[in-house]
């Protein structure tokens, strides 16, 4: 606590509103809430397939910009916001494979904002293996269930990141 | 003994997200744990506006979010001295759980990171670590938060220390210890619930 030295750090007790109602009697087990939530995630499921699609149309848009030279500067910015929200989305949505990808994706596009060299064929495989992991074969599949994919994507964000601009 | 439970039904809750998706996504979740009023905004304003025209009970704030990111945001949130949700309890969603992205939502006034893509049990571990396992605030001159010297053996009600997990016998003291920050390094994954 404070002796009176205004530059000695002062330390309180806090109970915020947040704790004293969510102590309350009448509320939810782990087990129960967790149950609830998956319930409430599956409810949304069928949306996600659409939503991946737009992004990756986006993205798909972007990136032939890029390759025909006309693309905005901050064109890396771009695809990685579409890449990190897919990423964001995938494993919660049932799709580890697609945060998969676009994790490498956005480590790729990380790399060449870095510095790296701007390898277009690194970008279109993990574009393509997005396309891939839409499928409807590929739901619910994990990066272990697809070896050669994962490593193959691997290598190509070792490449990319050790290779200079 | 009965495990743990926290109800969330009454309680405010604002998500900060910049995508709407994942914004939903995190919303569904908080449905099922019971909570009948999920704000949502995009944005740093978006929080800000909601902050001073209501009650919130815990902010749930993306760290990318525009413009300036959550962490800013949280330093903001934290450093204003006539801010009444000073000391709300403040939650950052991040897909980058680095070390150095961790110390810095820590030093910034974070209570917690969250790491995306998020599930229910992350998610419902923080709430309940939070909640249940009150923290004390430090106002110092560089700093205004949750104290950060503090050290999580499993969640309340979640998955920590298990039945059959022995104590191990330590070796007597010898030569000079670590310093008290070689020590946080050592720790802060599981003291920031990093999975």
């Amino acid at each position: 606590m404070t002796d009176g030295n205004e530059s000695e750090p002062r330390v309180f007790t806090v109970e915020t509103r947040f704790q004293k109602l969510a102590r309350q009697p009448g509320g939810i087990s782990r087990e129960k809430a967790i149950e609830n939530a998956t319930a409430k995630i599956e409810e949304i499921k069928p949306t996600f397939d659409d939503w991946v699609g737009t992004e990756l149309e986006s993205l798909s848009t972007l990136i032939k910009t890029v390759q025909a030279g006309s693309a905005q500067p901050d064109w890396i910015e771009a695809a990685n916001l579409h890449s990190r929200q897919i990423r964001d989305a995938g494993t919660t949505m049932g799709s580890e494979l697609l945060t998969f990808i676009a994790s490498s994706f956005c480590e790729v596009l990380d790399a060449i904002e870095a510095g790296a060299e701007c390898n277009m064929e690194s970008i279109t495989c993990h574009l393509d293996a997005m396309f891939l992991a839409r499928q409807r074969r590929y739901h619910g599949m994990k990066p272990a269930d697809v070896p050669e994919l994962t490593k193959g994507l691997r290598r190509v964000v070792e490449v990319v990141s050790t290779t200079p601009n | 003994m009965s495990r743990p439970t926290i109800n969330l039904r009454d309680l405010v809750v604002l998500i900060a997200d910049p995508s709407p998706y994942l914004s939903m996504i995190a919303h569904s979740i908080l449905r099922g744990f019971g909570t009948n009023k999920v704000l949502e905004v995009r944005n740093s304003m978006g929080v800000v506006q909601t902050l001073s025209a209501q009650k919130i009970d815990i902010l749930l704030c993306d760290a990318r979010l525009p413009p300036h990111g959550g962490l800013s945001l949280t330093k903001a949130i934290r450093r204003k001295v006539d801010n009444e949700n000073r000391m709300i309890p403040i939650l950052v969603m991040s897909n980058d759980t680095r070390e150095t992205t961790i110390r810095q939502a820590r030093d910034a006034g974070a209570n917690m990171v969250i790491a995306k893509p998020m599930s229910p049990a992350s998610l419902y571990d923080r709430l309940a670590w939070i909640a249940l396992t009150p923290r004390q605030f430090v106002d110092a001159p560089t700093y205004f938060g949750p104290d950060r010297r503090f050290k999580i053996e499993g969640y309340p009600g979640g998955v920590g220390r298990r039945k059959g997990d022995h104590i191990v016998d330590v070796a007597k003291e010898e030569g000079p210890s670590l310093a008290q920050d070689d020590i946080d390094n050592l720790f802060s994954a599981a003291r920031f619930g990093k999975d």
